[in-house]
């Protein structure tokens, strides 16, 4: 009994850490080439929109597919007002997430009941069934995902240039890099990550979408991202701390004995406030590249 | 047109060509950049580019690299034409650049700077054989680096011959190195020889410099730059340092400072039996006393961190003063703040430009303007007046010769030190201060502009100016003082009247901290 309890936080907790490890990785890929994108809750909340909608259109592998669409034409465009246009980072996230938000309540709209759009149950993706328990496929991916691009950042050329591009453009543009494609390539990569944890989480997860859906997981991911230091592995195990918490707060938050002494909302508050303790205690130890947040002019 | 029948004998050894340069930076006035530069390099040898500050020397090596591009004017490689849009055309078409501010990362290794480079696909992992490259460059050029040292952790030399290496691992035939003795003045000579050596070898080497002995020392001919214009190539066999000096600076005679006595007894800046604690909390000044008349030059001699930039941060109200007076024409000014000390009349050349003396990330205008803001015409009431900052800004600039590519949009923190430091000097004096406090004043400047400031701080003396100079060039102390204070560990160990002040006797006070005897 016992075991089987906690056998089953564990597995929600892998649900759970599914989206945050998805967009932190993504979020490594940008930041690594010194671009910061803070939009991250905007493009899981329109992916997991636009995922939705192609999963009902053409099935939950095209809902996928859409929603890391989705995620890579936004990043695209935040990726070139960045480095083409030398736009500020911070005003162009930000952007994301107020067009993203409005967008998503109007459509929810749009669709019929406002706030709310269920995803039918024939076009949500079918998770493995094992005498284990239900997996979603998309959690490895998930595990998988970080190791490749660990490899890629510190194990491939490529891998260099990225991080050559954050932490001294300048040096990289001397050695023939094209500094602001590399950049618009990173972050638009990184960017539909982001779309394939929104589309996860309507088309797989919790299989809706509502115009909370992505409830600051954007953000936990690139608190996510601090905790790691750029270093993607670590970023699947700060993803699994944060959905743990998620999880936990959900699980807790349910049971009819603690519902009685404590309200849920205040248990809800528990994967923020880990969040927020995890930032403060590692923030200013980890070393991020130096040139990350400026754009880049070469004369 | 003598040189150009010289050029076309030697056609086929010329490796590397500019024809007509030019570049000119949106919104410069007075001058383009670079002015229909022509230069060439020729095949085994060393050919010296030489300028002072703001000649447009880097300029010219950026264009011929493919870091910049050119307003106007053509490039040729082995006599062909070629257009170079990036760095990586110039690396393409064999022309390497040694940057001055290196272009290395920093927590990256040396051969992992290098592989960044290379044309080798993305997903390939070129390190093991760039390390062995690596070593085997550094023997065969004598520029000695360990490929698997983080750059961070290089000295500034070291971190020059991984830059040289970096360049060389792509075969260039042209290299170009821009001022690479201001990072390691004291091995210069190890740099010089692998440089002979590579002549030898075949490479045609463009190497930029500001100082005259150094173009004659390396160069075998040498092509004078001065304010963006070419002033014409000679052979450093043929020539000499006079005429090098006055191709540099056009028809210069240095300096002849002539003062008359100091007239007043009125005493300006009067500071009694001073006390404070320097950032480390330790006695930075015990108990000093001096005070300046009306138009007097007080030079402070003595090696740097022995109390001078206390003594003026304490003056100039950044600093706390534990003990003593500052009085200001006869008003107590201790340990006032800033703003009252300037609205005294106190002017102050601070001794960090970029950190004390500039807002960075503001324009020139900004910069300039920026003790001035309050007070009319520059600002009327709560809004700045822009056409007047503007054109007190171009006359200051003008003035003072800074190269300010746009009063109202470049940051200053792209301008070099010395252009700065004009801005400052412009700031500070074109009020005619009561009292100027000056730290290293010339610092980093070139000659002709440290006899501008010499000129100036004579001429400010001339109107009465009180003028406290710290200066760790003795040279500058003795031209400009009236009376030269010593000082060591926080002490005034002795005052000369600057007639009988000898150099001998200063320079050994200097060294030893001993008092006048």
């Amino acid at each position: 009994m016992n075991l089987a309890y906690l056998w089953g936080i564990f597995l929600g907790s892998l649900h759970a850490m599914v989206p945050i490890t998805l967009t932190a990785t993504g979020e490594v890929i940008g930041e690594s080439a010194g671009l910061f994108n803070i939009g991250l809750e905007g493009i899981i909340l329109l992916s997991a929109m636009t995922g939705a909608l192609g999963a009902e259109a053409a099935g939950p592998s095209v809902g996928f597919l859409v929603g890391l669409g989705t995620g890579f034409a936004i990043g695209l465009i935040f990726g070139l007002v960045c480095t083409y246009f030398k736009g500020v980072q911070l005003i162009a996230g930000v952007g994301i997430n107020l067009f993203s938000a409005g967008l998503v309540t109007f459509w929810l709209i749009h669709l019929g009941v406002p706030g709310h759009h269920a995803v039918a149950e024939e076009s949500q993706m079918v998770n493995i069934s094992t005498r284990y328990g239900d997996f979603s496929p998309m959690i490895f991916v998930a595990i998988a995902l970080p190791v490749l691009i660990y490899i890629l950042l510190f194990r491939t050329k490529l891998g260099l240039k990225i991080r050559a591009a954050g932490e001294n453009p300048q040096a990289a543009d001397v050695a023939g890099i094209n500094i602001h494609l590399l950049r618009l390539l990173s972050t638009a990569a990184g960017a539909s990550l982001a779309g394939l944890a929104g589309a996860y989480i309507s088309v797989n997860w919790l299989g809706s979408v509502t115009k909370e859906i992505s409830a600051g997981r954007g953000f936990i991911a690139l608190a996510t991202v601090v905790f790691s230091g750029l270093n993607p592995l670590l970023v699947l195990l700060g993803g699994f701390i944060f959905g743990f918490f998620d999880n936990l707060a959900v699980w807790v938050a349910t049971m009819p004995a603690v519902q009685k002494v404590i309200p849920w909302q205040f248990v809800a508050m528990a994967p923020y406030a880990v969040t927020l303790l995890v930032v403060t205690g590692v923030i200013g130890r980890a070393r991020f590249p130096a040139a990350m947040g400026i754009p880049y002019k070469r004369e | 047109m003598k040189q150009k029948s010289d050029q076309v004998e030697g056609k086929d050894d010329i490796i590397l060509a500019g024809k007509g340069l030019c570049k000119g930076f949106p919104g410069v006035w007075e001058h383009l950049i670079l002015d229909h530069i022509d230069i060439d390099v020729k095949a085994g040898e060393i050919h010296a580019l030489l300028g002072e500050n703001g000649a447009g020397k880097t300029v010219i090596a950026n264009c011929l690299s493919g870091f910049y591009t050119l307003s106007e004017g053509q490039i040729y490689v082995k006599g062909k034409p070629v257009t170079l849009k990036s760095p990586r055309d110039g690396i393409r078409h064999g022309i390497g650049m040694v940057h001055q501010e290196l272009a290395l990362v920093k927590p990256f290794t040396v051969a992992q700077n290098i592989a960044l480079g290379l044309p080798t696909s993305d997903l390939s992992f070129p390190l093991p054989e760039v390390e062995n490259r690596v070593r085997q460059l550094s023997e065969n050029y004598r520029l000695y680096i360990d490929p698997l040292a983080r750059v961070e952790d290089l000295s500034a030399g070291e971190q020059q011959r991984a830059e040289i290496i970096k360049v060389l691992y792509h075969d260039p035939e042209i290299l170009i190195l821009d001022e690479p003795t201001s990072l390691i003045s004291t091995d210069a000579e190890h740099l010089f020889e692998a440089l002979n050596s590579m002549a030898t070898m075949g490479y045609g080497i463009l190497f930029i410099t500001h100082k005259i002995e150094e173009a004659l020392e390396i160069g075998d001919r040498v092509t004078i730059l001065r304010l963006g214009k070419s002033m014409g190539t000679r052979e450093t066999a043929k020539t000499d340092k006079t005429e090098l000096v006055k191709l540099m600076f056009g028809e210069h005679t240095p300096v002849q400072l002539e003062r008359k006595p100091v007239k007043s007894n009125n005493i300006v800046l009067d500071v009694k039996n001073l006390e404070a604690l320097a950032a480390d909390e330790e006695p930075a000044l015990q108990g000093v006393s001096f005070s300046i008349r009306e138009g007097e030059i007080l030079g402070f001699a003595g090696i740097s961190g022995n109390g001078q930039s206390e003594l003026a941060e304490v003056i100039t109200g950044m600093r706390r003063a534990t003990k003593g007076q500052v009085i200001i024409h006869g008003k107590d000014y201790t340990n006032h703040a800033p703003r009252e000390i300037i609205r005294a009349g106190v002017a102050h050349i601070p001794e960090k430009r970029r950190a004390m003396g500039v807002i960075e990330p503001m324009t020139a205008a900004e910069n300039v303007v920026l003790k001035d803001i309050r007070v009319p015409p520059f600002s009327k009431g709560s809004f700045l007046n822009k056409s007047q900052i503007t054109r007190h800004t171009k006359e200051i600039v003008s003035r003072f010769g800074a190269l300010v590519s746009d009063l109202w949009k470049s940051q200053t923190r792209i301008l070099s030190g010395g252009n700065i430091q004009r801005l400052i000097l412009g700031r500070e004096t074109w009020r005619m201060p009561r009292c100027l406090v000056a730290v290293y004043p010339t610092q980093g400047l070139d000659a002709k502009a440290i006899d501008h400031t010499w000129e100036l701080f004579m001429r400010l003396r001339e109107e009465g100016s009180s003028i406290l100079l710290v200066s760790e060039d003795l040279d500058e102390i003795m031209a400009l003082s009236d009376r030269i204070a010593v000082m060591s560990k926080g002490r005034i160990v002795g005052i000369f009247e600057g007639g009988e002040a000898k150099r001998e006797q200063i320079g050994l006070m200097i060294a030893t901290g001993a008092s006048k005897a």
